[in-house]
């Protein structure tokens, strides 16, 4: 049998995507079945970019570097996916989009010393490539990293989940925390997937698995409930730019809601 | 049909018996304000009092996810997956939910049978339970707030115990095995049983029936309501995921890593997700969020021919599991130019 070649890579991010990749329980089962021309995690003979069928990409574009290096794998690649938080909505580390300078964030944390990597606010690979599929969550789920690899293998192709968090918590029969106690949980606007983990724990969701895709993710109507509920414009953007910082919809939608002034 | 009558103390003795009998669900208190049917390890722990679960009983028959045959690509063979031979007994359900069952059962038995339904429902004992309705309850209206068919047992409330209605064979099998635990009703008891009934029929809001509901709907589809409660709306299923009526489901394949086997999975649907409507093309035959929205109202209006009700049971969990507060009855009221009758 042919094995399909796969790339894994990593751009700025905890690595966390691909641990969580490496330790998926059925690594060994994978890695009989398609060869790993380049997984930094797994072995330390990877190389950066060689020719592969599926590449997966986690981190952020947040430097030079990986600006170039994405480009790399995009051209060594057949399909292109998008690993995780960092990679799919910018991760935590996109959140200052917008609101501060990339130099003054340099200052604060460098001072005036120097470093190799040239900096670059913390972007989606989305802004800069192609990307063929997402897969989201910080880190993302087991079995959707294995139906992802799964459905490669078939010669078919994953299926995006279009609802949210909120719908998997009522099916969990978790009582909702938003009514009940009026925390400023995000499970309406955030990608299912993940089973209402969070939730399930008594923890607000906080959108790690980003916005629910094809702009049905209604920051509008969820903002509107937020005030209802006396929470300020302040508090509800900064929340909901954790993991959604990058979202186009959100200023306007929060413009809509608590009326123009930032 | 058979009446016969248990005390509190000795009703806790015949859920302690209805555990033999199979796996026991039976309402309990999960947060400050919510309830769920869980499976009763202490009977001490069930909630005779709660106004409604968050999860309808259909979860029971129907899970939310389940695997219908797994398959091999290569022997072009399918193992269909049926489920294990095992009673669920459910206690405490509410008329509306027991309607809502019969409304399940029209549609995966007696319409086009489903063997994975057919299976898990034609072992399980339904016992229904007497309540007082919440500020979000209108099966008054939907005239599902007395129900004559769908149940085993029947427990009204009494000050001192309860009434049973003995609905099925299996109903009488149960009274007759615990026939130690039941007495014979008096008068009195009748008495009490009417006085509840009247008391509980004046706590609802509204009065009067719905029938003509559907037809006020159909003909005000471009109501100004829509618009302004769909802008609303967050798309998320709660309304749906809790109806005890929907039963829209998605059927995905789920391949294994050895590219070869995999299994078709069942899952619980919503008329609110944009794939809903997503088909080939791809042409999305419900756009909107808007689209969506008005679906619904018309869906859970139309007439169930079994029960002769509308899909809708009136039981308020839409309203109360919206994160967005939007209440269908209001909504519903407003079409239909139903007046609410705050009650004392």
């Amino acid at each position: 049998m042919c094995k399909p070649k796969v790339g894994v890579y990593a751009l700025t991010s905890c690595y966390g995507c691909q641990l969580k990749l490496a330790t998926v329980s059925k690594i060994l089962e994978i890695s009989e079945a398609v060869s790993f021309e380049s997984f930094y995690m797994l072995s330390s003979a990877s190389t950066m970019a060689p020719d592969v069928e599926v590449a997966f990409v986690e981190g952020s574009v947040s430097t030079e570097k990986d600006l170039e290096e994405l480009h790399e794998i995009r051209k060594h690649s057949k399909i292109l996916v998008a690993l995780g938080a960092c990679s799919v909505n910018g991760g935590v580390q996109s959140w200052a989009e917008g609101d501060k300078k990339v130099s003054d964030l340099h200052a604060t944390v460098y001072g005036t010393s120097k470093i190799d990597a040239a900096p670059l606010q913390a972007t989606p690979i989305s802004k800069h490539v192609k990307v063929d599929y997402y897969l989201p969550g910080c880190p993302p789920e087991e079995d959707e990293i294995l139906y992802f690899i799964s459905a490669f293998l078939f010669g078919t192709f994953p299926e995006p989940k279009d609802f949210p968090v909120c719908s998997e918590c009522r099916m969990a029969g978790n009582p909702c925390i938003l009514i009940e106690r009026g925390e400023p949980c995000l499970g309406p606007v955030t990608t299912a997937g993940c089973k209402a983990r969070c939730i399930s724990h008594d923890v607000p969701c906080i959108g790690c698995r980003g916005p629910v895709p094809h702009n049905t993710s209604w920051f509008d109507s969820l903002a509107s409930v937020f005030k209802a509920k006396g929470m300020s414009r302040e508090s509800v953007r900064a929340r909901m730019r954790i993991f959604g910082a990058h979202e186009p919809n959100l200023e306007g939608h929060l413009d809509k809601i608590y009326g123009g002034t930032k | 049909m058979r009446y016969v009558k248990i005390s509190k103390a000795d009703t806790y003795q015949f859920l302690e018996r209805l555990k033999r009998r199979g796996t026991l669900y039976a309402p309990q208190k999960v947060s400050e304000l919510s309830y769920d049917f869980k499976l009763l390890e202490d009977v001490k722990e069930i909630a005779f009092g709660y106004p409604r679960t968050i999860r309808p009983p259909r979860r029971f028959f129907y899970p939310a996810e389940e695997t219908l045959f797994t398959f091999d690509t290569t022997r072009v063979e399918l193992y269909e997956k049926m489920p294990e031979d095992e009673t669920v007994v459910l206690f405490g359900l509410h008329s509306c939910d027991i309607v809502g069952l019969r409304i399940m059962d029209s549609e995966f038995m007696d319409e086009t049978p489903d063997p994975y339904y057919q299976q898990r429902r034609k072992n399980s004992i339904v016992i229904g339970l007497s309540c007082l309705p919440d500020e979000y309850c209108f099966c008054n209206v939907r005239r599902v707030d007395f129900v004559d068919a769908g149940f085993d047992l029947f427990f009204h409330e009494l000050p001192d115990g309860y009434l049973v209605r003995v609905g099925t064979v299996t109903g009488h099998k149960l009274t007759d095995e615990s026939s130690d635990l039941f007495t014979r009703v008096t008068e009195q008891d009748i008495n009490e049983m009417r006085a509840f009934e009247t008391k509980r029929a004046g706590m609802f809001r509204l009065n009067g029936n719905w029938d003509s509901l559907r037809y006020q709907l159909e003909l005000r589809m471009g109501h100004p309501m829509y618009d302004r409660e769909a802008e609303k709306c967050l798309g998320c299923g709660n309304c749906t995921i809790t109806c005890p009526t929907c039963r829209c489901y998605d059927v995905k394949d789920i391949p294994s890593i050895d590219g070869r086997t995999g299994e078709r999975v069942r899952v619980w649907d919503s008329c609110q997700f944009r794939s809903h409507g997503l088909v080939a093309g791809p042409h999305n035959f419900r756009e909107s969020k808007k689209d969506r929205f008005v679906n619904r109202y018309m869906c859970k209006n139309a007439y169930n021919r079994t029960t002769t009700t509308a899909y809708c049971v009136g039981c308020g969990r839409c309203t109360q599991f919206c994160p967005a507060g939007i209440s269908f009855m209001k909504n519903l009221m407003e079409i239909g130019g139903y007046v609410e009758m705050i009650p004392e």
